[in-house]
């Protein structure tokens, strides 16, 4: 009976998640001791609001990496849709709000068109969007030619940026809202359940009636809108809309995704992986910035970069490695 | 002591000399399941032993055993009157032990030779391939187990049972001793059933050991020496099939009571004679890319229609233009007298039509999903209205099924690919059954299903009927099509070539109209 119990301790242990959970812990546990002003509520707010736009990528990278695919454009889309923003509220003179609105809409539009390729045409989904990526990018430089920058937007749009409702910023309430939508999509519904499926076996589940083509598009353009969503995030947090805006964030998504114990290859995983996968690369970049030795050589973006890289692998490798060993304790090699 | 080869059919019932292999004692457990408990089984040179048990019973863990997968926790293994002490997978292909699973695990992008070539050429040299040799080899090998394909094609090209034979000439070559094989005519026509075990004599002819496993007992009657019977992990009894003259010592009857450990009364339940209107009827349906040529037929509420024909004869293909996936160019199907389109499974699932695939573990059940999950797949829409999933709702109808059915797994949360073939075969009906059919399609319902499931199958599809559904079963099982179908459908090269009657239809009627030229 003991062993049963001490096995399913183990197993659980191994479970991705608890495994992120704990080093979340320990990190959170280390900075608090070691970093400095981590702990103070501008500190929390601060990581919040930085982490509110990878944070939104990945929750919307999460379903679709769920049914077996996968997003490069939306880090792209991202930059594209600031820039479409800033053409609109400067070069058309629109008002913030219906700009906005526009905005989303032609991000959703974009998450379409990857979708219509990668459903309709039956293109592997890291080739159309590899394409995108490119696509969206160049789009973005050849409206500002590469150089132009939007700046003085309305300053009730800016206000959002530092705006906060209970003491919490306004990105960490857009934050929870899509981590809760995307919760209950994936976890509570049909959808959900049908993502996961395809994930699994897109055949068997064709077999079983269910519109897979229809299915699989939907991820794809609920990442356009939330792409774009995210953009608005970005140019209010920065001030400015550039053709680079958030150049490389597709990737830091999907880190945060994969470290979140969502399978690659599609079919297993939770939201919660995911918010805890943000939260620990998002708490890690802060926290070892403020690290006095770290800050005084000034090395606080590289070091994190690094340490997120070596959690992810660590993160991966870790119940494979204790196979391995368990495995190599009970069998001699011969 | 050993007969000399060619003088079949009396085969060494207990020859002389130390056996080829030698298993004592051996138990194995898994966790707190012990799936195999002093199992003794011997092998002697030029025997064909057939193993047989319901799935569960502990072939699979016994075959991994002896092919060195597993290592044992008791027991001792021999080879030759050797001792092996630690047998791993290299050290048993050392020796000369072969195993042919059920899926043939060959490269699809290579060709044949190259395939053979892999196997066989010693690794780890980077010397320069002598492709005159290969397909030398390959040629030779093909040839003496009398399969006609060429060394040069794709592997992607062939059809199951030939990769099948590119296995075994795998296995020949490497000068193999024992050959253990898995079910090996799961996915076979009568024809090549009759080359490969054409095969397996001229391999017990030339003093190899074959250890094979099989669910159709007629196999084990027309190939084995002797048979072992396994139960629950442990060996119930080795018998000889037949005495030294050649009579047979054995029923069927005996084989199966000594395998469930009960008595298997009727082997098929029995036929209801009462039919009501035409649910199913086709007119002159053809699909070009499928493979269907004017392909008409009625199937009634209450009636089983059988279809039987060889593989590739149109009937799967059948199935699948009525559920949608491979859509009809022409012709007309009419459920219930309406005339219905279907373009793709949504709508064939929402007229009516469940299609119980043949290939369970690529289409009818997906493998890591929960069975309850499973199970509701195709009713997504009717039961989860507002796309919420409801879990209470589906735990209970997953329970339900899984109580009406028989299913033996650990609860609604059991993953597919935890259950035994037969019960993944049941979750797979149980999904269907929840649409509430009016016709329902089952693709080779009984393939690689142990016999109490099997039976327990055939009633459930008898129960199914006599409930007012229409049933229409491809099955490639010739006693199952005869013990069944209230009518006989025999389809070749995409054409239904001849209806029989069901109750008075012979074995060979329906074989000779299969294999009649067109």
């Amino acid at each position: 009976m003991s062993s049963q119990n001490s096995r399913s301790i183990k197993s659980l242990l191994l479970r991705h998640e608890v495994l992120l959970v704990l080093v979340l812990v320990l990190e959170i546990f280390y900075f608090l001791n070691n970093a400095r002003n981590f702990g103070t509520p501008d500190n929390l707010s601060n990581i919040v609001r930085h982490s509110a736009e990878i944070g939104l990528l990945a929750l919307a990278m999460m379903p679709v990496i769920l049914t077996g695919g996968i997003d490069l454009s939306v880090g792209s889309l991202l930059g594209l849709c600031a820039v479409l923003f800033g053409v609109m509220t400067h070069d058309w003179h629109w008002a913030t709000l219906p700009a906005a609105f526009v905005t989303i809409l032609l991000g959703g539009l974009a998450g379409a068109f990857n979708a219509t390729l990668i459903t309709a045409l039956r293109l592997p989904p890291l080739i159309v969007t590899l394409g995108t990526y490119s696509l969206f990018r160049g789009l973005a430089e050849a409206i500002t030619q590469g150089t132009k920058t939007y700046r003085s937007f309305d300053p009730g749009f800016l206000g959002l940026g530092e705006f906060r409702f209970l003491g919490l910023p306004l990105q960490g309430w857009v934050l929870g809202f899509a981590a809760l939508f995307f919760g209950i999509l994936v976890h509570l519904t049909v959808f959900g359940r049908s993502f996961r499926a395809i994930g699994y076996s897109p055949e068997g589940t064709r077999y079983a009636g269910i519109p897979v083509l229809r299915r699989t598009a939907m991820p794809y353009i609920l990442a356009g809108l939330t792409a774009a969503v995210a953009a608005l995030l970005f140019t209010a947090r920065l001030q400015q809309a550039r053709a680079d805006a958030g150049t490389g964030y597709e990737l830091a998504a999907i880190t945060a995704v994969v470290l979140g114990g969502t399978s690659i290859f599609g079919g297993s995983g939770t939201v919660y992986g995911t918010l805890t996968g943000i939260a620990a690369i998002a708490i890690l970049s802060n926290g070892i910035s403020r690290v006095p030795a770290v800050l005084k050589a000034g090395i606080g973006g590289e070091l994190a970069s690094l340490l997120t890289g070596a959690l992810l692998l660590l993160a991966l490798a870790a119940p494979a490695l204790v196979r391995l060993l368990q495995s190599a304790r009970k069998q001699p090699t011969t | 002591m050993n007969p000399a080869p060619g003088t079949l059919p009396t085969p060494p019932v207990s020859p002389g000399g130390p056996p080829l292999f030698r298993l004592s004692q051996v138990t194995k457990s898994f966790g707190a399941v012990r799936a195999l408990r002093n199992v003794s089984f011997e092998l002697a040179p030029g025997e064909v032993h057939a193993l047989l048990g319901e799935n569960g019973a502990g072939k699979s863990t016994l075959i991994k055993v002896i092919t060195g997968a597993h290592q044992p926790d008791g027991g001792l293994l021999e080879f030759e009157g050797r001792e092996v002490s630690h047998l791993t997978p290299t050290r048993a292909r050392q020796l000369g032990i072969a195993c042919i699973y059920q899926q043939p695990a060959l490269f699809p992008d290579l060709s044949v030779a190259e395939n053979i070539g892999l196997r066989l050429e010693p690794p780890g040299s980077f010397s320069r391939v002598n492709w005159q040799q290969r397909h030398q080899q390959a040629r030779e090998l093909l040839t003496r187990i009398g399969a006609a394909i060429d060394p040069e094609t794709e592997v992607r090209a062939l059809s199951m049972p030939e990769q099948q034979l590119v296995e075994i000439a795998c296995a020949l070559g490497s000068g193999a001793k024992l050959v253990v094989m898995d079910e090996p005519t799961a996915s076979l026509t009568r024809t090549e059933q009759e080359l490969l075990f054409g095969v397996v004599r001229d391999l017990r002819a030339s003093g190899v050991g074959v250890i094979y496993i099989s669910h159709r007992l007629e196999e084990i009657f027309a190939l084995a020496d002797r048979v072992t019977v396994l139960r629950d992990g442990e060996s119930v009894a080795t018998r000889s099939v037949r005495d030294a003259d050649g009579t047979s010592t054995l029923t069927e009857a005996e084989l199966i009571r000594m395998m469930v450990g009960r008595e298997v009364a009727a082997i098929y339940p029995p036929r209801t004679a009462t039919f009501g209107q035409t649910v199913l009827g086709i007119d002159n349906l053809s699909c070009a890319a499928g493979g269907v040529r004017e392909v008409s037929l009625e199937v009634r509420a209450g009636e089983v229609f059988g279809l039987a024909g060889l593989v590739g004869a149109g009937r799967t293909e059948l199935a699948r233009v009525l559920f949608g996936i491979t859509p009809a160019d022409s012709g007309t199907i009419r459920l219930n007298g309406h005339t219905i389109r279907v373009g793709n499974p949504q709508e064939a699932v929402e007229h009516g039509v469940a299609y119980v695939p043949e290939d369970r573990r690529r289409h009818g059940v997906i493998l890591p999903l929960p069975i309850a999950h499973n199970m509701t797949m195709a009713i997504h829409r009717r039961f989860f209205p507002g796309t919420w999933l409801r879990f209470g709702r589906e735990e209970s109808l997953a329970s339900e099924f899984i109580q009406k059915l028989g299913i033996k797994a650990y609860g609604p949360a059991a993953p597919g690919g935890s259950l035994s073939g037969g019960n993944q075969q049941k979750v797979s009906l149980a999904r269907w059954l929840a649409t509430e059919p009016r016709l329902l399609i089952l693709d080779e319902p009984t393939q690689g299903v142990d016999v109490g499931a099997k039976s327990e199958i055939h009633k459930i599809i008898r129960d199914l009927a006599a409930e007012g559904l229409a049933v229409l079963m491809i099955s490639s099982d010739l006693p199952e099509v005869l013990g069944m179908s209230d009518r006989i459908g025999i389809m070749q090269g995409g054409r239904l070539v001849h209806v029989l009657d069901g109750a008075t239809a012979t074995a060979d009627a329906v074989m000779t109209a299969a294999l009649a030229a067109a």
